[in-house]
């Protein structure tokens, strides 16, 4: 087995792990840098972000204001002293996107424009029309070219972490056109893979979005953290999830019912009027609309359609010239996939699965509890998404916290020495065992896409908008069952060159490992918070109890280890989460009772 | 040893096995036409420099079925050739800008055709009246 | 619309490089519905047929341009292509022309890579900016003369397009010619003198014959051809213009 070594190595190359790439090769160490990606790192799949990327802009906001969407938009359970880093941060990691090309658009006089979306307070969700994260992403590989020291290893797939002396010291991948597995010794490794909504079976995420990075670290000892919360987009395509930004919305769009009927303004976010208002109605947060959309489907006020019971969202009245401008995707999405014109027709949609809140247990500064190993973007979880993510402020994360991450493993790799490479390697050997173990040894009669279909079936039907516990519970046993028929898997390909079938296989334990995680914190969450919404007696946030981070251990046996941790509180106690006239009403209350501790 | 083995599939024959690059090829055939068009002109302006004599013959030569038959197939490649250069003519120009919006695709070619009938009709008003 | 009634015959080229000397055609019957892509055909074979068929994929949603494949003899993306357009006939898939095919249809993409890498895909100010100073200001109409051309998603298509990239492997090509003219356009940029050497260059756009099919392939309207063509003009002012100016027009 060939060993390649580098000072630092990163798993994955979307936004968030070219960003720490960058920041790495731009520290005055000279360390060199493997970017290590399953896929040519435009492909990953930051490039299917739409709407935008948040931070204060315009004179009238305030990073206060950014911090308390934040924080409230989720539900209280985010880490208050790294959101407050974050919104200071995101204007000047966006500026610097700016100033390496990235065509975001413009106002008259030049300067960056803002768009309205969902839980924002005020406009601040800088865009490249409606393919901001195709922007971004292109905009970091192709920057990222610039610099010599970041040695891209594209189409190299991660099979495991080499851990000795406890800690993290490279990283074991396949390349895919071969099936070669060689081993990357590096003295810092930065996770940057991606979230898991594939384990979900209606998901707006691409077909490598398989929770690598998590299950890898997960495996090695590292917690989950809060991954019961699991994003719903409310305007997905029927059948197959595609995603119809946020901004859809953001621009004017409503959201109607079969009558016509704009039905937010009946669960708690009216009331409605004509043009976008902040945190009203169509742009309250994403947790809140896609339940709204439950609701109206158990009252028979949905819309029959073959793939399922959709609602409409009707942007006829913003004409095609702006939907041509502003949202020229989604124009595309729905008249190439669908077969419709959205400025003559509404949009049949439906929620689906779409973020990983949680992630990779990591401090403020990415670090994970294993020393050299950082985690960074949706395989994390830094802590500034909570029970519910506001749209806009992922493609910012990946920006601030990429680069923290970029910054601390490149000062961790300058002190670390590595343990001797021979001790190194012979831990990569059995992992290369392993790992080819698989591919000989699969001749077992599981068809892989059963398992994998099953499991996002039971994830559906589990850990959907609403839950309770005798279905979380079947989840929780089908995932167990699907591990144990996991091991006589059968793979027909025994080829090395590009062999995606054992690859798919690979992925499949990883897609498993991650949904137990999410299953087994869901049900050990008996509350309802954010995205996670219960319907068994448990329909109250509850404070008492749950406000602190499910941390999930991994358990080679069986399920997970289920633990909490605290949730830093720094400046916003927990309140009462509201939207539309509500929400006024709630924050005017906040002022006053703010006003009044300032007073004394 | 390296599992790789890149295959390269052959180019012989390529452009028969698609229509439009049959068109292209097509296209780039309508030079030969034009060519042996200006070689004949040429040959014209010679015959009038040598006198009466050699131009009158040079005139009977034209009018003969195959000269005839020529100058169809050549006038098609011309007008063939006129066709798809018109509709490829916006990629070769900077985009036309018309109050602040850029001036589409469809128009520009249909404006090269009014210009080139409007050419015509002049050519045509000289001939006739000049 | 759902009913899994109609069955359409997809025949791919397969190319197992441990296995087979050349490629060859295998053809399978696949079940589908109205509204599903090729990819989902070739998804359906890769998990009920035959594991080892190989393509590459991901988002789905034409964006990432992961899919392109040669359907019936011409490019497009497999995701955004859809069976019924075929039924009741058969689909012929092969993996993008002009490239070498690795295994089945997944082509080598390398070449295409180091050329993206030569033009120098990335900004370079006259005077750089710091963050403090902001950003730099661009008009609607100065973002617009590069939005087009800053769509691409590097899928290929165009160069699986291009005769001429088939018959001469050292052209430049569509997608990266449009990528350089996409910075020399951008007014935050300051390189176009590098940037026309490369343009110059027999490879650069004299390579160029204007076939024109690369921009009627294209999935995103990018118009390499258009890109490609307004640089032949650019590039012989350039020529002439350094005869009397070392940097050439710029």
């Amino acid at each position: 087995m060939e060993t390649i070594k580098a000072d630092i190595v990163i798993v994955g190359g979307g936004g968030a792990g070219l960003r720490a790439a960058i920041a790495a090769a731009e520290s005055d160490t000279g360390q060199s840098i493997a970017l290590v990606s399953k896929v040519y790192p435009m492909r990953s799949h930051t490039v299917a972000a739409e709407g935008g990327a948040a931070a204060v802009t315009q004179p009238q906001d305030d990073l206060e204001y950014h911090f308390n969407d934040t924080v409230a938009g989720g539900d209280w359970l985010c880490e208050q002293d790294v959101v407050e880093y974050f919104v200071a941060h995101a204007r000047e990691e966006l500026v610097q996107m700016e100033h390496w090309g990235c065509p975001w658009n413009r106002k008259e006089d030049g300067h960056v424009n803002v768009r309205a979306f969902g839980g924002m307070k005020i406009e601040r969700t800088w865009f490249a029309a409606d393919k901001t994260g195709f922007h971004m992403l292109h905009t970091l590989f192709q920057t990222s070219i610039k610099y010599p020291l970041i040695k891209r290893f594209d189409e190299y797939f991660c099979v495991d972490i080499v851990v000795e002396d406890g800690r993290a010291q490279g990283v074991v991948v396949i390349e895919i056109a071969t099936g070669r597995i060689c081993f990357i010794q590096a003295r810092a490794v930065v996770l940057a893979t991606g979230g898991a909504a594939r384990v979900f079976r209606e998901n707006t995420n691409g077909g490598i979005v398989t929770g690598d990075g998590m299950a890898l670290a997960y495996r090695q000892g590292v917690a989950l953290r809060d991954m019961e919360f699991m994003q719903y987009h409310p305007t997905c395509m029927p059948g197959t999830g595609l995603l119809f930004t946020e901004a859809c919305r953001g621009e004017g769009g409503y959201l109607i019912n079969k009558d016509g009927y704009r039905f937010l303004q009946d669960y708690g976010l009216g009331p409605p009027s004509d043009e976008p208002r902040n945190k009203f109605m169509e742009l309250g947060p994403r947790d809140r609309v896609s339940q709204a959309i439950w609701h109206e489907k158990q009252k028979g006020r949905t819309i029959d359609h073959p793939h399922g019971q959709v609602v409409h969202l009707d942007m006829r009245h913003l004409g095609e010239k702006k939907l041509r401008e502003r949202l020229p995707q989604i124009y595309e999405l729905a008249e190439e996939f669908m077969g419709l014109d959205p400025a003559h027709e509404p949009i049949p949609v439906l929620p689906g699965a779409h973020y990983t809140m949680g992630g990779i247990e990591t401090d403020g500064r990415t670090a994970t509890s294993l020393p050299g190993l950082y985690a960074v973007g949706e395989c994390a979880s830094v802590g500034i998404h909570g029970a519910n993510r506001l749209g806009s402020n992922s493609l910012v994360e990946l920006c601030v916290f990429g680069r923290v991450a970029g910054d601390e493993a490149s000062s961790y790799a300058k002190s670390a020495r590595n343990s001797s490479t021979a001790t190194l390697e012979k831990k990569a050997d059995d992992i290369c065992n392993r790992v080819r173990g698989l591919v000989n040894n699969a001749n077992g009669k599981e068809r892989i896409a059963d398992i994998r279909n099953e499991m996002a079936k039971s994830m559906e039907e589990g850990c959907g908008i609403y839950r309770n516990a005798p279905v979380m519970q079947k989840t929780c046993d089908k995932l167990e069952e699907l591990k144990q028929r996991y091991r006589s898997i059968n793979i027909e390909d025994k080829s090395s060159a590009w062999n995606t079938e054992w690859l798919l296989a690979i992925e499949l334990g990883y897609l498993l490992d991650v949904a137990q995680a999410v299953a087994c914190s869901a049900i050990n969450r008996k509350e309802s918070r954010g995205s996670h919404q219960r319907l068994d007696g448990y329909e109250q946030r509850d404070d008492q109890n749950y406000l602190k981070h499910t941390l999930a251990r991994y358990n080679s046996e069986g399920p997970p280890g289920i633990e909490y941790s605290k949730v830093k509180i720094t400046k916003s106690e927990p309140g009462i989460r509201a939207y539309g006239e509500a929400g006024e009403k709630a924050e005017a209350e906040r002022n006053k009772k703010k006003g009044a501790a300032h007073d004394k | 040893m390296s599992t790789r083995k890149p295959y390269v599939r052959p180019m012989a024959g390529w452009w028969l096995k698609n229509p439009v690059y049959v068109r292209y090829i097509l296209r780039e055939s309508t030079a030969v036409f034009v060519g042996i068009y200006a070689v004949i002109l040429l040959v014209g302006l010679l015959r009038l420099s040598s006198g009466e004599a050699a131009w009158n013959n040079w005139l009977i030569a034209m009018q003969s079925p195959g000269a005839i038959l020529f100058h169809v197939v050549a006038m098609g490649a011309a007008v063939y050739h006129s066709v798809t250069w018109f509709s490829v003519a916006p990629k070769v120009m900077p985009p036309l800008m018309f109050n602040g919006e850029k001036v589409p695709v469809a128009k520009i070619v249909a404006g090269q055709y009014i210009f080139a009938g409007i050419i015509y009709l002049v050519l045509l008003g000289l001939i006739l009246w000049g | 619309m759902t009913s899994n009634d109609k069955i359409i015959e997809i025949e791919v080229l397969r190319y197992r490089p441990e296995q087979d000397e050349k490629p060859f055609l295998q053809s399978f019957k696949v079940p589908f519905t109205d509204d599903q892509s090729v990819l989902q055909g070739v998804q359906y074979i890769k998990d009920y047929l035959d594991g080892s068929l190989s393509f590459r994929w991901s988002c789905r949603m034409a964006i990432c341009g992961s899919c392109g494949m040669m359907i019936n003899g011409v490019p497009k993306l497999s995701c955004k292509t859809f069976l019924r357009e075929y039924y009741p006939g058969k689909i012929t898939l092969e993996a993008l022309k002009h490239f070498p095919i690795e295994k089945d249809l997944i082509i080598d993409l390398s070449d295409f890579i180091n050329k993206l890498e030569s033009i120098k895909p990335y900004i370079i100010p006259a005077a750089p900016r710091t963050l403090e100073q902001g950003e730099y200001l661009q008009t609607p109409r100065q973002l617009d003369r590069i939005a087009q051309f800053s769509s691409c998603i590097n899928c290929m298509l165009c160069y699986a397009a291009c005769p001429q990239y088939g018959l001469k492997p050292d052209y430049l090509g569509p997608a990266a010619i449009t990528l350089l003219h996409r910075y020399n356009e951008d007014n935050r940029d300051a390189a176009k003198a590098e940037r026309m050497q490369l343009l110059n260059a027999h490879e650069g756009v004299w390579g160029c014959t204007l076939v024109g099919y690369c921009s009627d392939v294209c999935p995103k309207d990018v118009d390499p051809a258009a890109a490609i063509n307004r640089n032949k003009l650019n590039s012989t002012m350039d020529y002439f213009l350094r005869f009397v100016a070392p940097r050439g027009g710029n």
